[in-house]
């Protein structure tokens, strides 16, 4: 009998992960992408929610937005907006990367540090 | 307002410090199911690789919804990811594609703001990484490809590879191995000299 039911997660395991964001799935900021760099700045609110202040304790030193996701196990889109929130709420700074501004003298370093590694 | 602590105004005064600009740069790892595109990755990452989700919960365009029950497919499409440190303004990412093709909705926000791709292909299933190509090719993004030979296949001539693939002369075709870091970097240095030759070209005009 049991060889019935299908091997899958109970639906009580699922949290929908833009609950997160109430139900948001695009950020207002759309130059945000995955490899945009984001770093934590002003003085700490006690005000934020609890993924938020992940965030902001996570990015103290620059980091992605992609890997801001992967700490917080939450999909990409949902990081995103909550990044967007929070560098509304200055808590967070972006630098935005363009990758037709990158300079010549950026490629040549990235390619010496490679051949090093 | 007298002594060393008077407001200064404006930022750069608050507790954390001033963001340090750090810049980044995405490059794709391409290429067809299973041929290698986690294992490159990790071979030069200086973070085990990591993985993020983006979750389809809108995007339904696929779905001709006849059936009168509201049922949602919640999708999500796994990207590994990993990191190199160029130095205190720099950082490379390097994101691998999803490798199935139903996914390749996913690549425009990934491929988006890409300084380039290596391509990945198998010399045993070639035809797998022409979606990549073809995708690549389409948007001006530049690129390499990477021919990834797996222990036991035939190794198959370079001239033979590129001409069975299709590329123009002008995209480099490198031999890689994934599972080999030297031939990983080999293949890195490769694009990264491709897309430093691209933009060289466009600023001598």
């Amino acid at each position: 009998m049991t060889d019935e039911l299908p091997p899958r997660a109970t639906a009580h395991d699922f949290v929908r992960p833009f609950v997160i964001t109430g139900g948001r799935t695009r950020a207002t900021d759309t130059s945000l992408r995955m490899e945009t760099m984001v770093q934590t700045v002003g003085t700490p609110r006690d005000d934020l929610s609890f993924e938020k202040a992940r965030i902001v304790d996570y990015s103290y030193e620059p980091v992605s937005i992609a890997e801001i996701a992967a700490e917080l196990s939450v999909p990409l889109g949902v990081a995103m907006v909550l990044v967007d929130d929070l560098v509304e709420d200055r808590c967070l700074e972006t630098t935005y990367s363009d990758p037709v501004e990158i300079e010549l003298s950026a490629l040549t370093r990235m390619i010496e540090r490679v051949r090093a590694l | 307002m007298s002594g060393p602590f008077e407001w200064t105004g404006g930022a750069g005064t608050a507790s954390a410090p001033r963001a340090r600009k750090v810049t980044s740069v995405k490059l794709v790892v391409a290429g067809g199911f299973g041929v290698g595109k986690t294992t490159f990755v990790s071979a030069v990452s200086e973070i085990p690789p990591l993985t993020t989700e983006a979750a389809m919960t809108t995007e339904s365009k696929d779905v001709d919804d006849t059936t009168l029950v509201n049922k949602k497919v919640t999708t999500t499409v796994a990207m590994d990811f990993g990191r190199i440190t160029v130095d205190d303004s720099l950082v490379m990412y390097l994101f691998g594609t999803p490798g199935q093709e139903r996914f390749a909705f996913m690549w425009d926000d990934l491929c988006d703001g890409a300084l380039g791709a290596v391509v990945l292909a198998d010399t045993r299933r070639l035809a797998d990484s022409f979606v990549a190509l073809d995708y690549f090719e389409a948007r001006n993004t530049p690129f390499v490809v990477g021919v990834n030979h797996f222990v036991g296949s035939y190794h198959y001539p370079i001239p033979e590879v590129r001409e069975a693939l299709g590329v123009s002369d002008q995209i480099p075709v490198v031999d890689c191995d994934a599972r080999d870091r030297e031939s990983v970097k080999v293949a890195l240095v490769t694009l990264l000299q491709h897309v430093y030759e691209i933009r060289r070209t466009a600023l001598a005009r």
